[in-house]
């Protein structure tokens, strides 16, 4: 784990001896210099690492933090690209307000995050340590799990439209096969939704077993050692040591994937538009087709706005949760 | 050593901040350098066919280059308007009639009246979808019109013969639905009128009627009398009577009388009755002759060419006719108007007819493309026959890139049968008509 590394190193450094032993908050991480003087010294030191960080900074302020802002700016606007923009106020948030589409997809799109983030998170976290004993051939399964996530979704949805086809498909012949009449999958309001979280867990579940097995690795033997001779069995060792000491990976884990799972676009894209009757129609979906096919930039930015804000939210109340219950410092 | 490091990077940066000088000092063309054009294109088969038109183009113009840029065409429009507005839009570029209006009306494409082309020599469906006020704003290029594909194989082994016309009508009489019926076959090999025929087990269809608006439902529409526009830029009508009438007929090719492959198989974004029509699992396949190129390689059978067939009020297909834009605000306008002029030429249509790719928008030289086919072993004379008759454009009008996605959505559902045809099309023709600029 790269972040949970940085970290560790950070404590003990001689900055903070107080809490070098001590379990670290996320609050409490980075480390401030005393007085003006002591920033003067500290950008003299370390000028060329500044240098370093420069191309990825630019990248940061040019190609996100910018584009943000202008996103911003142009949900106040009308503008519908072939023409010039007019500034429009909050026109397009009182339209948002009354728009039920854009409700639907927003409420569409948590439903998408719904289906997937729990269960590929404990999918993956089983699948960890399913992988994490030592025996012949680990490596080659561990490499396995994670080749869908190499894949594009573009691909990978196309391949699974064949696989979700109701009449030729690999998934309705093999449900035929026990005698269950599968759906039409990608056709059906009530099935096109779990179709598609259904690939994208498919796509990710091997690549945060990566996340897990790093985290699982990191955790001291002594600990599980101890807890056995305390007499706890493996499911409560799992509950009070696994769970708890990867904290710091699941943190990472659910942020990133929700943030994923919120920008969901491409394999809708491939696999239904958005069909059948709006069932697929996330919010990312909405903004594509109000900015690319409708060409209400306005609109769309507005829409685009909602999006930042809801994972905005939803992010900053996972820094909250976590940050109560995480330990960095396992040494 | 603090200062030669800070020397190397003081060097690099330096030379980062010349780089971008230096490239723009290239593109300062003076008189008698070379001038680039930029040509674009959707069609990665033609592309081919291009790259030898240009190459005549260059030698006949030695201070013009022109680079072919190749755009799929899910991405060519939204990469044309946002360099419309970017100012960036290619010298030259293919334009589409149902694009035609958003574009010509915003003022990207220029005037061609000073190329003075002689309207009369080209297809009058081509010209008339790129007119506009009486101007002509693309190079009539060529023409697809939408024909019936067909699986010989598949007739030789139901021992049927492709009537010579096949009639089609809404309560279901006419050739088409009997030849559809008896090209269908489900596991135990029974027919969709003999009882005892499970739909669910269909393991070759006679038909595929599916939600295509372009070789679809628009022709049973237009050879039904249903109207699809009231004008040219005017306002969608196609629920009206007669093109309800015509839409339940495609529908009830699928839900009704089970000659056509399910909806839910069917309905985009998924092309699988391209596959299962090349794979030899259906039998007729409306499509235009520009899909040639990309159906034979894979179909494994005598390809067979048949006209569309006739409803009540005769036979009227698509006729789909391409054009080459100039861009309004090209650097080099005066090169692209030279290109432009060149491409309306016989020289390079008949280069591409000959090729096979198209029928060019120029009369006369559709023999070209007759033979190319010819030698492959499938007759295309019936598109020619069919382009000679009566055709309509798609529609031409304002707001189409924003209609499309949700003209396909709801007719998604009334191919599902979800949606009654009727509510379908009127949900349809509203939604299009408040996009209508």
């Amino acid at each position: 784990m790269e972040s949970a590394d940085g970290v560790r190193g950070r404590v003990s450094s001689p900055a903070e001896p107080g809490d070098a032993r001590g379990p670290v908050s996320l609050a409490e991480r980075t480390s401030v210099p005393a007085s003006p003087a002591g920033y003067r010294r500290r950008w003299l030191a370390n000028w060329y690492a500044y240098l370093f960080i420069g191309p990825s900074l630019f990248g940061v302020l040019a190609f996100l933090l910018l584009p943000l802002v202008v996103v911003l700016g142009l949900s106040l606007f009308h503008w519908e690209l072939l023409s010039d923009p007019t500034f429009a106020g909050l026109a397009n948030y009182r339209r948002l307000a009354a728009d039920g589409d854009a409700w639907h997809s927003l409420w569409r799109t948590a439903v998408y995050v719904l289906l997937c983030i729990p269960l590929q998170t404990v999918l993956a976290v089983l699948l960890a340590l399913l992988l994490n004993q030592r025996a012949k051939g680990m490596r080659f399964y561990r490499a396995l799990f994670v080749v869908p996530w190499m894949a594009t979704p573009i691909v990978l949805g196309l391949v699974w439209t064949w696989v979700f086809d109701p009449r030729d498909g690999a998934l309705n012949r093999l449900l035929d096969l026990v005698g269950v009449a599968g759906p039409n999958w990608l056709s059906d309001t009530t099935w096109a939704l779990p179709a598609i979280a259904l690939v994208n867990i498919w796509q990710y579940t091997g690549y945060n077993m990566l996340f897990f097995l790093a985290g699982l690795q990191g955790i001291p033997q002594e600990l599980y050692d101890a807890a056995a001779i305390d007499g706890a069995t493996p499911v409560r060792r799992f509950f009070r040591v696994t769970l708890p000491l990867l904290n710091p990976t699941m943190f990472f884990v659910m942020v990133t994937n929700l943030i994923g799972a919120f920008q969901i676009f491409d394999t809708v894209y491939v696999m239904t538009n958005g069909g059948p009757n709006q069932s697929t129609e996330v919010l990312n979906f909405k903004i594509f087709e109000m900015a690319f096919r409708q060409f209400d930039f306005g609109y769309a930015s507005t829409l685009s706005t909602l999006l930042f804000v809801v994972i905005l939210a939803v992010t900053l109340v996972q820094v909250r949760f976590f940050s109560k219950r995480t330990t960095y410092d396992l040494s | 050593m603090p200062s030669t490091r800070f020397r190397w990077a003081a060097a690099l940066l330096g030379a980062a901040l010349l780089t971008p000088l230096a490239a723009c000092g290239g593109s300062g063309a003076g008189p008698g350098d070379k001038v680039t054009l930029t040509y674009r294109l959707w069609d990665d088969q033609q592309k081919v066919g291009y790259e030898k038109v240009m190459a005549a183009f260059e030698k006949a113009n030695p201070n013009i280059h022109v680079k072919i840029e190749l755009l799929p065409y899910d991405q060519y429009w939204i990469k044309m308007t946002a360099d419309a507005v970017a100012g960036t839009a290619p010298d030259v570029f293919w334009m589409q009639t149902n694009q035609f209006p958003e574009f010509v009306t915003k003022g990207v494409l220029a005037d061609l009246s000073p190329l003075k082309l002689d309207t009369a020599k080209y297809h009058p469906n081509v010209v008339a979808a790129y007119t506009y006020k009486s101007k002509l704003y693309g190079v009539p290029k060529d023409f697809g019109v939408v024909g019936l594909l067909y699986n010989k194989n598949l007739f030789k082994k139901a021992g049927v013969q492709m009537p010579a016309n096949l009639t089609w009508a809404p309560d279901g009489s006419g050739t088409l639905l009997q030849v559809a019926r008896k090209l269908t076959v489900d596991a135990s090999g029974k027919h969709p009128d003999q009882p005892g025929f499970d739909p669910n087990k269909v393991q070759q269809y006679g038909f595929a009627s599916w939600d295509h608006y372009q070789t679809q439902w628009m022709n049973w529409v237009n050879s039904n009398g249903g109207k699809l526009m009231d004008r040219p830029f005017g306002k969608y009508t196609f629920n009206d009577n007669a093109s309800v009438q015509a839409l339940q007929f495609g529908v009830d090719l699928v839900n009704k009388y089970h000659v056509s492959p399910p909806a839910a198989q069917t309905n985009p974004p998924s092309d699988k009755i391209n596959e299962m029509f090349k794979r030899g699992e259906v039998a007729m396949f409306p499509a235009n002759n520009a899909l040639l190129p990309f159906v034979t390689p894979e179909a494994h059978f005598d390809l067979g060419v048949a006209s569309m067939p006739q409803g009540p009020a005769g036979r009227s297909v698509n006729l789909n006719g391409l054009s080459e834009a100039v861009y309004s605000k090209s650097r080099h306008k005066k090169e692209a108007m030279r290109l432009a002029s060149y491409l309306s030429t016989a020289e390079p249509q008949k280069m591409m007819a000959d090729q096979g790719y198209i029928f060019p928008a120029l009369n006369g030289l559709s023999q070209g493309y007759v033979d190319y086919w010819r030698k492959k072993n499938i007759d295309v004379s019936p598109y020619l026959e069919e382009s000679k008759g009566t055709t309509f454009n798609l529609p031409i009008t304002t707001g189409f890139t924003a209609f499309e996605p949700k003209l396909i959505r709801i007719f998604n559902e009334m191919y599902l049968g979800r949606l009654a045809v009727k509510q379908a099309a009127d949900q349809a023709v509203q939604q299009g008509n408040a996009l209508v600029k």
